[in-house]
């Protein structure tokens, strides 16, 4: 018996020879346990070395295998092609993101996007620590769902906002902003307010909730910007009914 | 982020969350009392069962309790619908959508604050 096969169609886009993006059409054999990354780096080895994909740890921890297959944004290390096959499988960058080649996208956007809202501990005092700081168990689950992301960018190509927007800071960052501002060791909540605080931020959200939805880690990114409205909100009521005090 | 837009969306977003607590909350319960619960006991007389509505309806708190359900229930509605206009290509409109979107949940609730103070 012929060992079974099946066909992905690959988003192709080589901006030192196409003028336009195309759909190459590869037949890969069938494996019961193979995602769709093990298809794509079976490709690489064997049909087409030319096609471009990020990908690196294989087991949805890096966050750099994010594409569309057929249509919906999935990490390809943890689509199996048992969930698809024997149809033919569609394949193609992220949406919402442009794209540099085949299926990497360009990020410069997102990495702006992510630093401006200085996801990172924040302390009044600089100076080195003489102490740990600590953290009951209930400090940290207050946070801990949020710091889960693994900045794969799902739920950017999932967003309908970001697609009427593109200006909207989006689901990831807003959920890492939220994070650090409810980490009991972070002083940076003030920091952050503006930018989360502009129409560029929070306000940039419907609660959709596509975020949510395809988010592989269960951040929850749709809760996490919720969460952070209020916050955002309670402070702008602090700002115009007691201006003088401090933020 | 190359540009920040300062906004007042805040001021909005709580009278659409304040409101969707009332629209989802209270106004089924506040029908569900007035249209079925109280004209089922008040009896057959239409003319008792309405002149007990009124008084019930013109005591102070239950005026000012109606109102405020009305007052943010209809700001919930406009901010919804403006979002959802955005969505559909509006943004451009801006300040002239907040106007006719709040504008009218504002004109609903003046309306509605002069019919429980006349009554
Ligand atoms: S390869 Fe690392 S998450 Fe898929």
């Amino acid at each position: 018996m012929p060992e079974p096969t099946i066909t992905l169609d690959v988003f192709r886009y080589r901006p030192d020879e196409d003028e336009r993006s195309t759909f190459q059409s590869y037949d890969v054999p069938y494996h019961e346990h193979w995602v769709i990354l093990d298809a794509l780096n079976w490709i690489k080895d064997h049909v087409d070395g030319t096609l471009s994909y990020r990908w690196s740890c294989r087991m949805g921890v890096c966050g750099s295998c994010g594409m569309m297959i057929n249509g919906d944004p999935k990490l390809t290390c943890a689509a199996f092609l048992k969930d698809y096959f024997p149809a033919t499988i569609r394949i193609e960058p992220l949406a919402n993101f442009p794209v540099e080649r085949d299926l990497v996208i360009v990020m410069d956007d997102f990495m702006s996007k992510l630093t401006s809202v200085k996801p990172w501990m924040i302390r009044d005092d600089t100076s080195p620590m003489e102490e740990e700081l600590l953290q009951s168990p209930s400090q940290l689950a207050a946070y801990k769902q949020f710091s889960m992301c693994i900045n794969c960018l799902l739920c950017y190509a999932a967003c309908p906002e970001l697609d009427s927007d593109p200006d909207f800071l989006g689901p990831a960052a807003i959920a890492l902003a939220h994070r650090y501002n409810l980490d009991s060791r972070d002083q940076g909540t003030a920091e952050r307010q503006d930018i989360l605080g502009a129409e560029e931020g929070v306000w940039g959200c419907a609660f959709i909730g596509e975020c949510t939805e395809v988010c592989p880690k269960n951040v929850d990114p749709a809760g996490a910007i919720q969460q952070a409205k209020v916050a955002v909100t309670k402070d702008w009521y602090k700002r115009m009914l007691l201006p003088w005090g401090k933020r | 982020m190359s540009h920040l837009t300062k906004t007042n969306e805040a001021f909005w977003w709580s009278l659409f969350s304040a409101g969707g607590v009332m629209a989802a909350l209270f106004l089924p319960v506040m029908i569900f009392v007035t249209g079925f619960v109280l004209p089922f006991m008040m009896g057959e007389d239409v003319e008792s069962q309405q002149d007990r509505m009124v008084s019930l309806v013109t005591f102070w708190p239950v005026r000012l309790a109606l109102f405020g359900i009305i007052f943010l229930s209809s700001f919930h509605c406009a901010h919804r619908i403006r979002h959802v206009l955005m969505d559909f290509g509006l943004r451009w409109a801006g300040v002239a959508l907040m106007i006719c979107c709040y504008g009218a949940a504002a004109g609903g609730a003046v309306a509605a604050g002069l019919i429980l103070v006349r009554l």
